[in-house]
């Protein structure tokens, strides 16, 4: 193992010498209109299983049934899923860079309680009713402009009014003329919610793709983030990353729910009109990572640290970017996990304040409650 | 006062008479689990499980092989495979059965809390679970022991087939225990391990909730009881076999989870699952489910405090419980409208409007494995996905929500107007006039002229029948 913990704060680029100069600081521009694009996966992503780090024994000997057979290179320190191929192709062109060994602050190991501390960025489960990307919305008075590409309204975006999400129905929606009856009603009887919620769906157009597959949202989505007066937000999920059993290696459960991921970068990047993806940043979310050795059944249990993927003009270049913690038993959370070295609630203020052009300090301290946040925008992203 | 018969059940159909006393109407529904009123077939879980079998096996071990090097034929006799084995019928018809007890059952407040407690324990989305066994788990396991005790509740479900393989503990192995020690695992290299998916969701989702300050060292601890708790593994049964406990993936030794000593083998389980149930917290977990459920997002120490009560003083004894949450429930009726479900709403659709709903149940029984379904039959199921809530497809094990905003999005309430419209498709011809829209809105609102005045905005029936279901005063009861 060539790495060691803090000096590694940038590994080699293999590929930063031939596309050297491509796009450096030529889309910064503020009169541009920024989007933001949060994935979350569902589940705990396992970040060694999508960036296996290279040439540690110990860390090959723990998963034995499920070391992936083939990898895509990525630095001289990790190895890229090849489940992970659009991702790849991005990180040729100076477009994605990751984050490893990063964690929200949660080290309880339940689904539910983790996911609600990723969507609402506070320390107790269910007790913020609001999203942390609701909140940077808000501050940045981005109303109506948070698009979210699944059937419910999810937490993480809740705390703006007016958002819209998309989820084609099989079916006709009635005429104008019967949702102002019932618009009305609503009226009458307060409820307001219900109210703009009607007013979003008479004002919205979609291409009827017929399909809900992530692949398919992704191009929807894509086509309205590229338009001046289309959304500025927009999240998606991918579900499915608990593998408790069979999570397999470079084909599996875990490479499946990749593969997924994968396909929204791909389908925004087939829609978004280039000048639009330069000016975009996609970041994953998710509640944990997963345990260094596998089990019995060849799977993986919930664990701790795991990587934040980002892709997008407004990364700043190829690089993974960590303070990597070590993966000898004493240097594990709890002699098991993989730790987290930088609290990843930093990395989404940061991409906040690149995104909506907001002051790093007002973030943290409305958005995230004046927690101890690192400002990482200079070393992630690409800032004006 | 004419929301309670939707609050607590799914309101009254064109030919039931209007209860004179609401409440004892609703408690008298609370003692027995009658039978289901379902006339068609019904499928115990270890006929349905058999089914599974031949699916799993049939796919694993035979057509796998045999067709290795033909991918479309591969494809071809496997879908075969799930017809023959009934995989995208079974789902269509516990559905069918689930709405009708809904609907023609004589005991809708019953069935609303079934409803409940299936969605407590949920079997979430995994493998072919929703497919042949989430429907007679909910039937079997959950709905049959609504007038037992939340402990045997609890129980049942926690070594029930459905919950065992939703939650990975056949997997669970103890370091220490019998197989541990096997040759073929040094071989293998798949040393014995727990898995700790079961256990956390015992303590989080289904008794003491994270308010208990349960500890990691809690889980691993319930894992290590629950060690040997799996499915009898066969070759010809593979994953199918009846849940037992196998003494050699128990984990010797005694345990200790929050603070109680437990002893090493078979009766672990229960008791450690008698003190989860009378822990504080759990009946305080329970009572706020309820409320939520039936009353508010926002249940306040009031209300919860004569359930927690009940709770105690008859050991969880379920038609207790269930009578002092309903007694609660019309005590704040006037004063609190829950926003209805995605499938409570449309069950209460299909009840006060009379539909087609469920399918025949001879249509049901006609059908022959072997074929595909027809799409009739396979609507229950699919209607279900559409409106974003199916009762066996939940995401997590943490089953679906019941806090209003998450069923508040452009996209839910597009279904609303969607169903509330196509609903009507499946009403009777008979009904297809403006009378009897006149009888069901007087026979489930307090107001009834102010909502003919709103419907009647329309001079289509499909027009009223959309404006009336969804009239904010129907979404909420």
């Amino acid at each position: 193992m060539k790495i060691n913990r803090r000096n590694f704060l940038k590994t080699t680029v293999f590929t930063s010498l031939y596309f050297a100069g491509f796009g450096v600081n030529s889309f910064a521009n503020s009169s541009k209109k920024k989007n933001l694009v949060v994935i979350m996966l569902r589940g705990g992503m396992d970040g060694l299983c999508a960036m296996p780090i290279k040439g540690d024994e110990g860390f090959e000997k723990l998963r034995s049934k499920i070391n992936l057979d083939k990898t895509l290179p990525l630095t001289t320190d990790f190895d890229l899923h090849p489940a992970l191929d659009d991702f790849k192709r991005l990180w040729d062109q100076n477009l994605a860079s990751a984050v490893h060994a990063t964690s929200i602050p949660y080290t309880g190991r339940s689904h539910f309680d983790g996911q609600n501390l990723m969507e609402s960025g506070g320390r107790i489960p269910y007790e913020i009713k609001t999203g942390w990307l609701g909140r940077g919305m808000k501050l940045a008075n981005l109303t109506g402009e948070g698009l979210a590409l699944s059937l419910p309204m999810p937490l993480l975006i809740r705390g703006v009014p007016m958002n819209d999400n998309y989820y084609p129905v099989k079916g006709i929606i009635p005429k104008t003329e019967i949702i102002d009856i019932i618009n009305d009603a609503y009226k009458e009887y307060g409820e307001d919610h219900l109210s703009t919620t009607l007013e979003i769906i008479k004002k919205r157009e979609f291409k009827s793709y017929s399909s809900r597959e992530n692949h398919s949202l992704a191009m929807n989505a894509g086509e309205k983030l590229s338009k001046a007066n289309g959304p500025r937000v927009a999240v998606f999920e991918v579900d499915g990353f608990d593998t408790h059993a069979a999570q397999g290696s470079t084909n599996g459960a875990h490479a499946d729910c990749l593969r997924e991921f994968d396909n929204i970068l791909k389908g925004l990047k087939q829609t978004m009109d280039k000048e639009a993806f330069n000016n975009t940043l996609i970041v994953t979310l998710t509640e944990f990572g997963r345990t260094i050795k596998q089990n019995s059944s060849n799977g993986t249990e919930h664990g701790y640290g795991t990587a934040v993927l980002m892709a997008g003009g407004l990364v700043k270049k190829a690089q993974v970017y960590s303070d990597w913690p070590g993966l000898k038993r004493k240097e594990m959370f709890e002699g098991r996990d993989l730790n987290s070295t930088i609290d990843a609630r930093s990395i989404y203020a940061s991409a906040m304040s690149t995104v909506f052009e907001l002051d790093f300090k007002r973030i943290q301290k409305d958005v995230f409650w004046g927690e101890d946040l690192q400002n990482l925008s200079d070393k992630l992203f690409k800032t004006v | 006062m004419k929301s309670f018969f939707r609050k607590v059940g799914f309101g009254l159909g064109p030919n039931e008479e209007i209860p004179s006393d609401p409440l004892n109407w609703a408690l008298n529904q609370l003692d027995e689990v009658p039978e289901l009123s379902w006339q068609g077939k019904i499928y115990s879980e270890k006929e349905l499980r058999k089914y599974y079998r031949d699916w799993v096996y049939g796919d694993r071990e035979k057509l796998r092989i045999k067709y290795k090097n033909d991918k479309t034929l591969y494809r071809l006799k496997k879908d075969q495979l799930r017809h023959d084995t009934g995989q995208k019928f079974w789902e269509s018809l516990e559905i069918s059965i689930r709405h009708n007890e809904a609907i023609n059952g004589t005991h809708p407040v019953l069935t609303k809390l079934w409803y409940f407690w299936g969605n407590h324990f949920a079997i979430s989305e995994k493998d072919f679970l929703a497919n042949y066994s989430t429907g007679p788990y909910h039937r079997e396991t959950i709905r049959a022991n609504l007038n037992q005790t939340f402990e045997k509740l609890v129980y049942d479900a926690t070594v029930s087939w459905a919950m065992i393989h939703h939650l990975d503990n056949s997997e669970s192995a103890g370091e220490k225990s019998k197989t541990a020690r096997e040759e073929w695992r040094r071989r293998k290299k798949r040393p014995a391990s727990i898995n700790e998916n079961h256990a956390r969701e015992l303590l989080e989702l289904h008794t003491v909730s994270p308010k208990a300050g349960y500890t990691q060292d809690d889980v691993i601890q319930l894992a290590y009881i629950m060690t040997g708790w799996q499915q009898k593994w066969s070759k010809s049964l593979l994953e199918t076999g009846n849940v037992w406990f196998n003494h050699e993936y128990h984990q010797p030794g005694k345990k200790i989870v929050l603070g109680t000593e437990y002893k090493s083998g078979k009766k672990g389980l229960a008791a450690v699952i008698k003190d989860l149930v009378n822990h504080p917290n759990c009946r305080d977990f329970i009572a706020t489910k309820l409320c939520r459920y039936l009353i508010t997002d926002e249940p306040t120490k009031a209300m919860k405090e004569p359930i927690i009560k009940a709770f105690k003083k008859s050991d969880g004894f379920l038609p207790e419980v269930h009578k002092a949450a309903i007694k609660v429930a019309f005590d704040y009726n006037d004063k609190f409208r829950k926003f209805q479900t995605p499938e409570n709403w449309f069950v209460q659709v299909a009840k006060i409007s009379d539909l087609e709903w469920p399918i025949d149940p001879k249509v049901m029984d006609e059908y022959k494995l072997g074929f595909e379904p027809s799409k009739q039959r396979r609507l229950p199921e699919q209607l279900l996905r559409e409106l974003g809530h199916h009762p066996y497809r939940a995401k997590q094990p943490n089953g679906w929500s019941d806090n209003s905003e998450d069923w508040l999005s452009p996209e839910l309430l597009i279904r609303r107007l969607v169903y509330g419209n196509r609903s009507y498709a499946y009403s009777k011809t008979k009904n297809n006039n403006v009378e009897f829209y006149e009888k069901i809105v007087s026979k489930n609102f307090d107001n009834p002229e102010k909502i003919l005045r709103y419907i009647n905005k329309k001079d289509q029936l499909y027009d009223k029948q959309t404006l009336l279901f969804n009239h904010p005063e129907f979404l909420k009861a």
